[in-house]
């Protein structure tokens, strides 16, 4: 294509614009998608169902809708928020006027400190790391373990990390409220009490209890908390689900 | 839009056939002027689309729909904790920021009359001591970064015991988990950065996790700690992490994060 073949409105070499209008060669947005191949043509298919799909929900559904003329946002929000963000800045500065951080004696490598100690919020992950009495020496291996001790240690944090994460993918389904699942509530009351003695477990030269006593406890408490929940749950969840069934049925009855 | 050729895009003469104001012909002509180069009415188009998108009837909240309120109002404080965290998070950037006109990151030692103080020791003396407000500056920010883990942590178990994880906010879940994880990073770096005796061995304890990792150990070491020991490459790095890496990554998952839950809407017991 030489330069003589370029219409004066398509030039794009520096004279003029080179934005192109629209004319008959140019294929509709109708036309690019119905040329589409593959993937690309799969995504748009995709698309057109899951509009209609939104648009057959929302004809279904007797959704009730309300004015925006609700709760203003100014001033009434804005206040109120103004008024919650002051109050909790405040309460960061007041903390930090009265109890003000202090500064140890620098850095030694040659003198170790009696207590190592990270800030109080890594405690748990700290604890995790003092699991090596539970690093199973095993007959296979001729009684020697899998894994050093501190490995284990690092292993078990991701576990704990995985297993919160895994959550949402193990538990489904639209209850919300720890009565209307106790197990789960119970398995959240065990794993924050595990966090507390894990945390104790971090700091045992602290804790008056014998490191013996202190190491048992540490996994004793959280199942015995775990079912105190799971009880307490239980026996309250069939006057409360009562109400709650009542109520929900009342709003939306069943077909 | 037609794909016929309506005229010859002739838009001056268009603008003079129209008999405008003085006005209006000059706003014209800088429209026309944009638009030829920067394609403005596509960004209007979308400006006015986002206008009738946001002035639709927003719908009613779970608990008006269904009449809850009379049960659940002694939620909603804990439904805050996400906020009060992200505050904490401002006020430790603001305080963070004025503390790093004063400190200086370098292990060399002799910068004050304390024996084996390095120099980022004796800029955080110094901040303590002579600067004025600077022992309150440091408090602030200490204070701020521990509300921010705690109101984290508290944040994390609301969501936990109101369901607010399950579908559709898996994602959202996962996403607070990096969320939790990066803060105490940001604890721990912070933490290092006196580089004091608790700095020190802290750091020690760091080291000995990461070559504990089995086959990366030594590789991570290197990467996050520059060596098997804490040294100066240590509070080089942990200051880089604390001040560039995490202040943008963590930004840019918050901003994710609370834009998540802004489309999801709040998730309410029912």
């Amino acid at each position: 294509m030489t330069d003589d073949d370029t219409p004066d409105d398509a030039r794009s070499d520096g004279a003029g614009t080179a934005i192109v209008p629209p004319d008959d060669e140019v294929p509709t947005w109708r036309e690019r998608k119905e040329r589409k191949q593959g993937l690309a043509r799969l995504t748009y298919e995709y698309f057109e169902r899951s509009r209609r799909e939104d648009q057959d929900l929302r004809q279904e559904s007797s959704y009730v809708e309300r004015d925006v003329l609700a709760f203003p946002t100014w001033p009434h929000e804005m206040i109120r928020n103004l008024a919650i963000t002051s109050f909790f800045v405040g309460m960061i500065l007041f903390l930090a006027a009265t109890l003000p951080p202090h500064l140890e004696a620098p850095a030694n490598p040659s003198k170790t400190p009696a207590i190592i100690l990270p800030d109080w919020y890594l405690y748990w992950s700290f604890g995790l790391l003092k699991l090596g009495p539970l690093n199973p020496e095993l007959s296979i291996l001729g009684g020697q373990t899998l894994m050093e001790d501190r490995t284990y240690g690092v292993v078990a944090n991701v576990i704990v990390v995985s297993a919160v994460a895994i959550v949402p993918f193990l538990n489904k389904g639209s209850a919300r409220r720890p009565v209307e699942q106790p197990f789960w509530a119970a398995v959240g009351v065990g794993g924050v009490t595990l966090a507390f003695t894990l945390s104790a477990l971090a700091i045992q030269n602290l804790v008056p209890v014998g490191v013996n006593l202190l190491f048992d406890l540490t996994f004793l408490l959280p199942l015995v908390t775990g079912f105190l929940a799971y009880a307490v749950l239980r026996s309250m969840r069939e006057g409360y689900m009562y109400d709650l069934n009542r109520r929900y049925y009342r709003l939306r009855p069943p077909k | 839009m037609s794909i016929e050729k309506k005229d010859e895009h002739d838009h001056e003469a268009w603008i003079e056939e129209k008999d405008l104001t003085p006005v209006e012909t000059t706003y014209l002509t800088v429209l026309l002027w944009l638009d030829r180069r920067f394609r403005i009415v596509d960004y209007l188009e979308l400006l006015e689309n986002l206008y009738y998108k946001v002035n639709l009837q927003m719908p009613k909240s779970h608990t008006e729909q269904y009449n809850l309120d009379n049960k659940f109002w002694y939620w909603y404080p804990l439904y805050a904790l996400g906020s009060f965290s992200t505050l904490a998070y401002v006020v430790a950037a603001v305080s963070g920021a004025l503390l790093g006109f004063y400190y200086s990151p370098s292990a060399a030692t002799g910068a004050c009359d304390v024996t084996g103080a390095t120099v980022s020791y004796c800029s955080i003396a110094f901040i303590m001591s002579d600067l004025n407000f600077g022992f309150m500056l440091r408090s602030i920010h200490r204070w701020a970064a521990q509300v921010m883990v705690a109101a984290v942590f508290l944040h994390m178990l609301r969501v936990y015991f109101t369901g607010a994880y399950k579908e559709p906010r898996e994602l959202n879940w996962l996403l607070g988990i990096v969320l939790i994880s990066l803060t105490l990073g940001f604890g721990y770096t912070g933490y290092l950065l006196p580089w004091d005796q608790l700095s020190y061995w802290a750091g020690q304890i760091g080291v000995e996790m990461s070559l504990s990792i089995p086959f990366a150990g030594e590789w991570v070491a290197q990467l996050v700690f520059g060596g098997f020991q804490p040294g100066p490459a240590t509070l080089q790095r942990m200051y880089i992490l604390h001040v560039f890496v995490l202040p943008f990554v963590v930004t840019t998952l918050i901003a994710i994060h609370i834009g998540i839950v802004w489309m999801q809407g709040i998730a309410e017991p029912h």
